[in-house]
């Protein structure tokens, strides 16, 4: 079998992320996998409007806007998807009535944008310094016609596919694992067998974003660090 | 710094270090020596230390404190922290001052050096004050002073009058604030100025003229991920330029 992009099934395609690339955001990053592309900028803790503040912790509120057009009932989809995901990550209670605002924008389209936009919300909120329980990194996972499945599906596998699945994990994927996935997306027909393969599948992918997103940050870090040595 | 250790959110924290000598004696809570402080970055859950925030670990095997260290840009009010604000309100009682964290900080007007009910500064919404965070916690607004409430003495604080405030990363405003910060040392062996450094990210700079005083901050901005002998260099270089 051959993907469109030659890839190998459990291949997923090659990452490319930069952080803190706005410069009015408290914390911005760009995550790529080929032609999929998600900005994310964070702005937070900021004060949070009166009759939206919580007493006790922070608000957390995700704008998501499409590549093209205006936002449609799937990208408010997507926006409560990441808001539940992240709500329960961000350690909300330290920083009671303030707001922490996720704004994400998709530049290109290509397949397997759920987990692009949580691995760069991911990114932003730890480029922020917002304190998170743990990182998340996800994966996508698609079973096509002829009961393959391939790991980080373009748009093109997906519009073939007969079930399309996002999983999202915490740091470290393998205790994560045990704990069972912060967030599942499935889409369409599927038999439990597929669904437990395609989950395995993307607790590996997963851990390759992270272990991804890890070297990312340690740059960053480094970067800065060094020149508090010397 | 022979082995620099950068954790993620979620990392787990080995925190049992010293502790590999006393394994064999009963692990007692209250001993002092076991007793494990956790600084900024860092949380217990359960029986483990998870790291919340992207940093470098560090640790201080004497006090058995662990913290991260990591640059970000928002303020978050720290108890005894020197910061640049902008008055952005009058109360009756006193100012409300940006500060660049999530909530306003409230200034007294009694919080200057000399003032008394009758004789009080005042201040325009827009000016620039440096002051120091006596009251933070998450549950209230800030509050600053600009004198030592314990010698009544301004110590520098005050009204920063005239002069050119921008922000920088958290990070940066950290270095700036050591009076060896190279930036700062090569600047001040050519021109003269003032500097007023804020750990919120903000920092103002005043000097004879307005050409000098822009020269300043953009060498200060520059220096961002400069090290020291690059700081000298760009410096060198911005005031052959003038």
């Amino acid at each position: 079998m051959t993907r469109p992009d030659n890839r190998e099934a459990s291949h997923l395609r090659a990452m490319h992320c930069s952080l803190g690339q706005l410069n009015r955001a408290d914390g911005s990053a760009q995550f790529t996998a080929q032609n999929t592309s998600v900005v994310c900028g964070v702005f937070g803790p900021v004060e949070a409007k009166v009759y939206e503040e919580k007493l006790d912790r922070a608000v957390v509120e995700v704008k998501f806007r499409s590549d093209i057009g205006s936002s449609t009932t799937k990208d408010k989809w997507v926006e409560s998807a990441i808001r539940s995901t992240f709500e329960r990550e961000i350690l909300a209670h330290q920083h009671p009535r303030t707001l922490v605002q996720i704004n994400i924008q998709l530049r290109e389209s290509d397949g397997s944008v759920d987990s692009a936009a949580i691995n760069a919300t991911s990114l932003a909120l730890v480029d922020a310094g917002i304190p998170l329980k743990s990182m998340i990194s996800a994966a996508t996972c698609a079973v096509l016609s002829d009961d393959v499945v391939v790991v980080d599906p373009t748009q093109e596998e997906i519009d073939a596919a007969r079930s399309v699945h996002t999983f999202a994990f915490a740091n470290p994927v393998s205790d994560s694992n045990k704990q069972g996935p912060l967030y599942v997306d499935s889409r369409g027909n599927f038999t439990m067998d597929e669904y437990n393969h395609c989950y395995d599948l993307c607790v590996l992918a997963a851990e390759r974003v992270l272990a991804f997103m890890r070297t990312a940050i340690e740059g960053k870090v480094t970067k800065e660090a060094k020149i508090n040595t010397t | 710094m022979a082995s620099v250790k950068i954790v993620l959110p979620g990392d787990i924290i080995d925190t049992r270090r010293e502790e590999e000598d006393t394994a064999q004696q009963e692990p007692n809570v209250e001993d002092e020596a076991t007793v494990i402080r956790l600084g900024p970055g860092l949380v217990q859950s359960s029986e483990s230390v998870s790291a919340v925030t992207a940093g470098v670990l560090h640790s201080n095997s004497e006090t058995n404190r662990w913290w991260v260290a990591g640059n970000k840009r928002r303020y978050v009010a720290a108890v005894g922290e020197p910061v640049v604000g902008v008055v952005v309100a009058r109360h009756g009682e006193g100012y409300r001052v940006d500060i660049g964290s999530a909530h306003d900080a409230l200034l007294p007007q009694l919080a200057f050096e000399g003032a008394t009910k009758r004789n009080k500064p005042n201040l325009a919404v827009g000016t620039v004050v440096y002051g120091r965070v006596v009251v933070a916690n998450s549950v209230m607004d800030p509050e600053i002073e600009c004198f030592n409430s314990n010698t009544g003495k301004s110590e520098g604080y005050g009204e920063l009058s005239e002069g050119f405030m921008f922000k920088c990363s958290l990070g940066l405003a950290r270095r700036l604030i050591d009076t060896k910060a190279p930036v700062l040392a090569a600047l001040g062996n050519g021109v003269p100025f003032e500097v007023a450094v804020g750990v919120n990210g903000r920092v103002w700079v005043n000097a004879e003229s307005v050409a000098t005083t822009i020269l300043v901050a953009n060498a200060i901005r520059n220096s961002e991920y400069l090290d020291a002998k690059q700081c000298r260099q760009m410096v060198k270089e911005l005031l052959e330029k003038q």
